[in-house]
């Protein structure tokens, strides 16, 4: 499975948005973000399947709910930032 | 007990209110700050409340902030807003919850409308503050000394027409009038949590348009590196750990005043407040009442205020008298040097209230 993390910057539109996502059924879970991920120190992230990513980040952006930044997982371990 | 202290504080909470907070207690960490089970819960926990005070006052969540009380977010809206010597309208009703804070910015005060029951009055010294340059403007949506509900949507509409933000006292109208932040165009509206939407003390909510200077600086479980607070909200205004189990206790509060619908309630507190209004004023008090009033009546007795308050607590009647922190209001109804006791009803408002309150007040001492 190819996962994508989308970052948050708190726990607040994180959850707004895991609410969104999963109303239009999109299934997703929260996390906290990876330290070295999270340049300003601390944050919350929603896992998702690469294939939503397409769907779910017009929807985020259609609730005004702001995100970071969003990330492929690679099977080798290594995220890379996915440039939508 | 009779309870008819509703404005100082609501009492006989729905159960679920009680079952909320245990809950919180018993299955809630720090909220924003882990990702394991508990603190996750707590975060359902208090996202599931800004949301459902998100629907019920025409805003964002992310425009919700948890504040300890109204005087709180009251006094984080006026540090956003006013600069020392600004000129700020309030209302001649306003609680000290707005006049401190003012007054100990150095702001300088002009009183609009001190006329009771008189919207066309508070309307017009309100656009002439306005129009001789008031930076900002405070005013209550109702009166808690004397129930007076002012005319916050066209005082609303005064604000935008003049350019002036504006900050909204909601504390006796949350939960038992129309409240929307959207229509208003308010800049702040703050109000308790404990009152009308019978949440626990200690907790409260600020509604935020957009800026917001916070009064605590510490910990929000983001942004960890910036040394400064976040520039987002609401974490910008919620340093520290939250008061999970009364927010709990408020979410469920809210939950129940959405379900009962707060023009139920509020029908059920104006009708024994104009009751016991009419039944007071048979007794031969002077009592404060009009149309535009809500579920609050005061009146001034045969005696000292506060001995009838007491004598009333006595025949197991509670009811507040004094000044009831509203000098201001006080000194716009002629009451400052005498007070008064304050009737004021809550979501529970039955006629064996006004009953008892009616009976107790026959069966104390003549003068």
């Amino acid at each position: 499975m190819k996962v994508c993390m989308i970052t948050f910057r708190s726990v607040t539109p994180a959850q707004r948005a895991e609410g969104v996502l999963k109303k239009a059924g999109v299934r997703c879970s929260i996390h906290r973000t990876p330290k070295w991920m999270e340049e300003q120190g601390c944050g919350y992230s929603v896992r998702l399947h690469r294939r939503d990513v397409p769907a779910a980040v017009p929807l985020l952006e259609k609730e005004e709910i702001p995100f970071r930044k969003v990330y492929l997982l690679r099977e080798t371990g290594k995220p890379e930032e996915m440039r939508l | 007990m009779t309870y008819l202290d509703n404005g100082a504080t609501s009492m006989n909470k729905p159960q679920a209110v009680l079952d909320a907070v245990r809950c919180a207690l018993e299955n809630c960490a720090n909220p924003g700050r882990g990702g394991h089970t508990a603190a996750m819960t707590a975060a359902r926990t208090v996202l599931r409340c800004r949301e459902r005070a998100a629907q019920l006052f025409g805003c964002k969540p992310e425009q919700v902030v948890f504040t300890a009380n109204c005087t709180q977010g009251l006094n984080m809206a006026i540090r956003t807003l006013v600069k020392p010597g600004d000129k700020v309208a309030v209302s001649g009703f306003e609680h000290n919850a707005v006049v401190r804070p003012l007054y100990a910015l150095g702001a300088k005060t002009v009183v609009a409308g001190r006329k009771l029951f008189d919207p066309v009055d508070t309307l017009e010294r309100f656009e002439d503050a306005l129009r001789r340059g008031a930076k900002a403007a405070v005013f209550t949506h109702v009166s808690n000394v004397f129930g007076y509900i002012l005319p916050v949507e066209e005082l609303a509409a005064l604000c935008r027409q003049y350019r002036v933000p504006f900050v909204l006292d909601a504390a006796q109208s949350a939960g038992m009038l129309p409240v929307d932040m959207e229509k208003l165009g308010a800049d702040f509206i703050a109000m308790p949590g404990h009152k009308g939407l019978l949440g626990p003390q200690g907790t409260g909510l600020l509604l935020c348009a957009d800026r917001l200077e916070p009064l605590l600086f510490g910990g929000t479980g983001s942004d960890s590196k910036n040394p400064g607070m976040p520039d987002y909200l609401p974490e910008r205004g919620e340093a520290g750990t939250l008061n999970v189990p009364g927010i709990a206790g408020l979410s469920a509060g809210i939950t129940y005043v959405q379900r009962v619908g707060i023009h139920k309630i509020f029908e059920k507190q104006q009708r024994q407040a104009r009751r016991c209004a009419s039944a007071l004023e048979r007794l031969g008090f002077r009592v404060f009442s009009g149309r535009e009033q809500g579920g609050t009546v005061s009146f001034v007795p045969d005696r000292d205020c506060e001995e009838a308050a007491e004598l009333l607590a006595q025949r197991g009647v509670a009811v507040r008298a004094g000044l009831h922190c509203a000098p201001l209001a006080h000194e716009s109804a002629g009451t400052l040097e005498t007070g008064t006791v304050r009737v004021s009803f809550g979501h529970d408002a039955a006629p064996w209230q006004t009953g008892n309150l009616l009976l107790a007040l026959e069966t104390l001492p003549k003068r």
